[in-house]
């Protein structure tokens, strides 16, 4: 069979299981929830998914029902799964991306066996990376951990804060980056725990943002106790792991997100309809030229995904798929809010964990998110013109 | 990528090297029939090489590169007229004469052209930015119902030169005072020429996106080069945050519509709103890097002696041929919303 039978004979496997698995009506139904009760229905979607073999395919073959999925595989599951307007999977995400590819790169065998079938039941990971002085400088993080011997165990004992850690507020584990050594580059004294967020000494806040959704959170850790066992990596070496988490995710979320983006287009034609804008060749022009944004956006998600299955990603292209995804989504979110009118303005349920979700204005503070976390826009623009188009970078030594 | 794809970028950076910017016309056009670029999306059983459009798109793009004098586009657009001319007496000759070199040109804007017919056609009209017409022997003319070739020669045909900002190309208001159709030079008549006239114009907006984003491909590298050498303050400009950040934003928005310019190049069920959408995107980046290019160039970016206006000059003409941006987006805006219904 030709691997492009095989890849329609899998699309029509994914979009018949979808059409009698996925869930309908969720939009309405997450817009009267608690964050809670959104979390539970993250977990139940997730369970479906494992059961359907659609979770992670991207996990090495016999480790999941339906794992050792090709890129190009995944990149089929994934556009079904923007097809059929599924939920995003916000509360597994870490633990079946960040996590997972942390223990398959960097792990123990006893990591890997304990960790990976308990994230399959539901196990769920948040990130403990960034600090409030520590966000694109990363590697600048403080949040200490003291090597001790306590009832004839080596521990590591922590103190510090972390910030933006997702969904942090429903983790049972967490990702955690510590200074172990203030000696040399800032990068060489940094280690990787994995930490109960149970244990005694971890307090979490979810930090309210302005569209009054709670998806991040703040981490206080005081006098934390981690076995030393429960590291990945050597001590000092935590920077290289955390560099195999952060370098996960192959561009499929943005291809998700971006076909999702594109579908959602609907939303601004029902608006066009509802405020009588069919003949403004003003709201016309400016829909039409978001409908080609949308399709720019969809065709560089694809090309950069593809790239990467033929096995050439050069550097800096993640980076261009990002802040085009992430600018298209704020012209997006701001064409609504602007032809929505003055009803946008008036307080509307939001729909947790979706991006374009027709509350406009939620929508508009929401596509921030994309311009700041995981690397802000700023950041990426360093890459972009210093990896990818080697314009001479600053001195480094500036002191203050 | 297409291996076909990839050896005309190729042939086509070797043809035309990167270094020598606005190649004389009267050197160039031959050597483009000679790499036999006019045969591209000619069908096989024609004679040609019969490839799909991304095949042409990937010559305009580098001729883009270079400011190409040469009159490619228009050429393209009549042979793909000529191959579907059911009408035209001699077809095969014509075909042969126009992927040999011998130019039929076409208008590169829209034109409304009245048709009047008692017993012979008669054309009355102004076809505006008729490209290079002063090396034509024809104009391929589409007016409402019917598709002919013009003879520049012929009475009642008046060819007068528009001089552009862009001296790179050459444009020309030809005008028909009642100039009666050689029953002969019919290309298409009714709905065929209506099928030709929208085909066409298709390839057009394709055409123009392709030679718009190698011209900004082109222009911003030009841009780069000069940030890494031009030295201010003791350091290179590119040492700038605040101007490198101006620059990875113009490199995003390029390759992100070069991502679905070649998207679309493959895709037969594009519609020709589609493709002026394409244009529209293209020939808007386009403008975008040159307007940044110039200011980035400092003063030496306002001296003629810079080649770096010629872009821009270029960029601001490809935003009106092929009708304007305003028109495209408005299009994909009714088309999108009526796919919404």
């Amino acid at each position: 069979m030709s691997d492009t039978t095989q890849l329609d004979t899998l699309r029509n496997e994914v979009r018949t299981w979808l059409a009698a698995h996925a869930p309908t009506g969720w939009r309405e139904a997450y817009k009267t929830m608690s964050h809670a009760e959104f979390a539970q229905a993250q977990r139940d979607w997730f369970q479906t998914l494992v059961a359907g073999g659609y979770a992670v395919p991207h996990w090495p073959a016999g480790l999941a029902p339906g794992a050792g999925r090709s890129l190009a595989e995944q990149k089929v599951i994934y556009e079904e799964l923007a097809r059929a307007d599924t939920p995003r999977l916000l509360l597994s995400f870490v633990s079946t991306y960040h996590a997972a590819s942390t223990f398959l790169e960097c792990g123990t065998e006893e990591q890997k066996a304990r960790y990976l079938p308990a994230i399959l039941e539901g196990e769920t990971w948040c990130q403990g990376f960034s600090e409030p002085n520590a966000g694109s400088d990363l590697a600048s993080l403080k949040c200490k951990a003291e090597r001790q011997t306590r009832d004839g165990q080596e521990v590591y004992v922590i103190n510090g804060q972390k910030v933006w850690s997702t969904m942090a507020q429903y983790a049972d584990k967490c990702l955690l980056l510590v200074r172990t050594s203030s000696d040399g580059v800032k990068q060489a004294g940094i280690t990787f725990l994995l930490m109960d967020m149970k244990a005694p000494g971890v307090s979490v806040r979810p930090i309210e943002q302005i569209q009054g959704d709670e998806e991040f959170c703040e981490m206080f850790l005081d006098d934390v106790v981690i076995p030393v066992t429960d590291r990945v990596g050597e001590e000092g070496k935590g920077w290289a792991v955390s560099q195999a988490t952060l370098s996960s995710e192959r561009g499929l979320t943005l291809m998700e997100l971006t076909y999702k983006m594109r579908g959602a287009l609907s939303r601004v034609a029902e608006l066009i309809r509802k405020n009588g804008y069919e003949e403004d060749r003003g709201v016309l022009r400016d829909f039409g030229q978001l409908v080609t944004r949308c399709d720019e956006a969809c065709a560089i998600a694809d090309r950069f995904l593809q790239n990467r299955i033929d096995g050439h990603e050069g550097l800096g292209d993640a980076s261009i798929v990002k802040n085009t995804y992430s600018r298209v989504l704020r012209e997006f979110t701001l064409l609504g809010t602007r032809l929505g009118g003055i009803d946008e303005q008036y307080r509307a349920p939001i729909v947790y964990g979706d991006l374009t979700t027709g509350n406009w204005m939620a929508d508009f503070m929401n596509s921030y998110a994309w311009t700041i976390a995981g690397g802000s826009e700023e950041v990426q623009r360093n890459i972009i013109s210093e990896r990818m188009l080697e314009m001479q970078r600053e001195p480094k030594g500036w002191v203050l | 990528m297409s291996i076909e794809r990839t050896e005309l970028h190729d042939a086509a950076q070797k043809a035309f090297p990167a270094d020598q910017l606005k190649p004389a016309r009267e050197t160039s056009w031959p050597l483009i029939a000679e790499m036999g670029w006019l045969l591209l999306p000619l069908p096989e059983d024609a004679g040609g090489l019969g490839l799909g459009r991304d095949s042409s798109a990937a010559i305009h793009f580098e001729l883009g590169k270079v400011l190409s004098t040469a009159p490619l586009i228009p050429a393209l657009l009549a042979v793909q007229a000529l191959a579907a001319a059911d009408e035209l007496a001699d077809q095969a000759s014509w075909i042969e004469r126009a992927t040999t070199g011998e130019l039929i040109t076409t208008n590169l804007l829209p034109a409304a052209v009245e048709v009047t017919n008692s017993g012979s056609i008669v054309l009355s009209g102004t076809l505006p930015c008729v490209a290079d017409a002063d090396l034509a022997s024809h104009v391929l003319v589409l007016a409402k119902g019917l598709a002919a070739l013009v003879p520049l020669d012929a009475a009642g045909v008046t060819v007068t030169e528009r001089k552009l900002w862009d001296e790179s190309r050459r444009l020309f208001d030809v005008t028909l005072a009642n100039h009666q159709v050689v029953p002969e030079l019919v290309v298409a008549r009714g709905e065929a020429a209506h099928e030709i006239a929208e085909r066409l114009h298709g390839e057009l907006q394709l055409a123009l996106a392709a030679e718009s984003l190698g011209g900004a491909t082109a222009a911003l590298a030009m841009t780069i080069e000069y940030l890494k050498t031009r030295k201010q303050f003791d350091r290179p400009l590119a040492m700038f945050q605040a101007l490198k950040h101006r620059v990875a934003d113009l490199k995003t928005r390029v390759v992100a519509a070069e991502a679905l310019l070649w998207k679309r190049a493959v895709e037969a069920e594009a519609t020709l709103v589609d493709l002026g959408a394409i244009k529209a995107l293209a020939s808007d980046v386009y403008r975008l890097v040159v307007e940044e290019a110039i200011q980035l160039h400092g003063g030496i970016g306002l001296t003629e002696e810079h080649p770096i206006h010629l872009f821009m000059k270029r960029a601001m003409l490809n935003l009106q041929l092929g009708e304007s941006l305003d028109t495209w987006r408005e299009r994909t805006g009714r088309q999108a919303l009526a796919a919404f219904a």
